[in-house]
């Protein structure tokens, strides 16, 4: 599978916050392995068209969320999973917040589970 | 043969080339049929219409480096000095490619009015490959040798030649091609490491077959760049051996230097003809889509060359042509590398 970042006119979100959640996905299947540089801030700016300040803000946001280490002068690499310090309540309040909105829609359990189960699987690293 | 025969052979070659190019390049606008002009879908009749006009004006303008060239080689024919022929055509390499590329881009501007509806609306989703790509991914390790090893042979070799007898030899006239030639060679690394960088996101809905024509074209790009280096090292090399040739076996090695350059140029010019067809192939099969603009590119860049750090690419697309943003770190070190070419030249002082 290519490793490819989207971005979507469509897409509600504000595009620094497709960027962040398109690399996380990444991290998450594995594609960006602990270690690997991402592109400076500079470059990505420059090879999608982008303002400089909306891909920095999608960098400061990984690196709050422990998912990247930003060095000064040599780039920004993908963080190890152990350094992430988030507690268990900070990673689990996204799912609720998504549960939340599938039940309210009216969407059975067992649907949810299915659908949760179909998602993981493309999420999750490869072979994992 | 004497070597002014040559260069008016090489000359007529370049012309039977271009001929060929003229034709490629007159039928570039209708390579994807008649519902387009170049990468612009146009509406039913644009061609019995508005268009024939702009087709026209696009055809006329690939003649602008035949305006150039016949006049300035007249003169040169008239003068004798059928050296600068080389020069002439060097000059119209530059030309014809930036007269092609202004061109282009001014057609499908003035085509944009009598686009499809459909064409006005940038495609909803772009996507970048973060896929890594190095200099060395692209190069051939045998080659790089090659390439290295000749050019330390031939500077060892006019090292040895000058020490042997420094006060006989001028110092420009036994280093100046081959530095020169060494400046070139690194000028095309630059380039390669440009092209092998460069990204531009593709629309999500045919992504792979946009990347499939991208690679091919790196490649072929990068190939190219090889074929220049390759042709560069080959010159320092021979200059080593021309310097120590004696008189009598000067001529003889003259001859056979510019034949094997003639039967070199036809080779690559069949080659460069058959993997452009190749190129179009795979490029037809993806559409062209327009892509959003984030920064609204037309109003940031308003003239040829321009500063804008906040949107950090080298080329911006204003609403009169692209425009050269000089924020982007390889417009400083491009200029420096052209201002380096001006300085070796005026030390050189080739061509006096």
């Amino acid at each position: 599978m290519a490793m490819f970042l989207t971005i979507d006119t469509a897409d509600p979100r504000p595009i620094y916050q497709q960027i962040a959640d398109g690399i996380k996905e990444l991290i998450a299947r594995g594609k960006l392995a602990e270690g690997a540089s991402l592109p400076p801030v500079r470059q990505l700016a420059a090879d999608l068209g982008i303002n400089l300040n909306t891909i920095a803000t999608a960098y400061r946001e990984l690196q709050k969320d422990g998912l990247i280490v930003i060095k000064h002068g040599s780039g920004s690499v993908v963080a190890s999973c152990t350094t992430t310090e988030r507690s268990r309540d900070e990673l689990l309040r996204p799912l609720r917040t998504a549960l939340t909105e599938l039940v309210l829609a009216g969407v059975s359990s067992s649907k949810i589970l299915n659908m949760v189960a179909r998602e993981l699987s493309m999420v999750a690293k490869e072979g994992k | 043969m004497q070597i002014n025969q040559f260069i008016v052979l090489f000359y007529i070659f370049f012309w039977v080339v271009r001929i060929n190019g003229c034709f490629r390049r007159g039928r570039q606008p209708l390579i994807r049929g008649p519902e387009w002009f170049f990468n612009v879908p146009v509406q039913h009749g644009f061609y019995t219409g508005a268009g024939r006009k702009i087709l026209h004006r696009y055809w006329m303008r690939m003649f602008i480096p035949f305006a150039v060239d016949i006049p300035v080689a007249i003169g040169i024919f008239l003068s004798g000095h059928l050296l600068l022929l080389n020069w002439l055509i060097a000059g119209l390499c530059v030309l014809i490619h930036v007269n092609h590329s202004y061109s282009v881009d001014l057609a499908e501007r003035q085509a944009q009015p009598f686009a499809a509806p459909e064409a006005e609306r940038p495609a909803a989703s772009m996507a970048l490959s973060l896929k890594p790509r190095r200099l060395r991914d692209y190069a051939d390790r045998k080659v790089e040798w090659a390439l290295a090893l000749a050019n330390i042979v031939a500077f060892a070799w006019l090292v040895r030649y000058y020490l042997a007898a420094p006060e006989h030899h001028d110092l420009r006239l036994v280093f100046g091609v081959p530095v020169f030639l060494l400046y070139l060679q690194i000028g095309m690394l630059f380039v390669k490491r440009v092209v092998v960088a460069w990204r531009t996101p593709v629309p999500q809905a045919q992504a792979a077959e946009h990347m499939e024509a991208r690679e091919e074209t790196r490649k072929f790009y990068l190939r190219l760049c090889d074929w220049n280096r390759a042709v560069a090292a080959a010159g320092i090399l021979f200059w080593p051996i021309e310097m120590s040739a004696s008189p009598a076996s000067l001529s003889r090695l003259l001859s056979a230097w510019f034949v094997a350059w003639m039967v070199i140029a036809v080779a690559v010019t069949l080659w460069v003809e058959i993997r452009r067809k190749q190129l179009v192939n795979v490029a037809l099969r993806a559409l062209p889509v327009k892509l959003p603009d984030f920064l609204h590119q037309s109003e940031m860049a308003r003239w040829p060359v321009c500063y804008q750090p906040s949107a950090p690419m080298l080329m911006l697309k204003g609403a009169h042509g692209y425009s050269l943003n000089l924020a982007n770190a390889l417009a400083p070190i491009g200029a420096a590398y052209m201002a380096g070419l001006v300085a070796l030249f005026a030390l050189l002082r080739i061509g006096h």
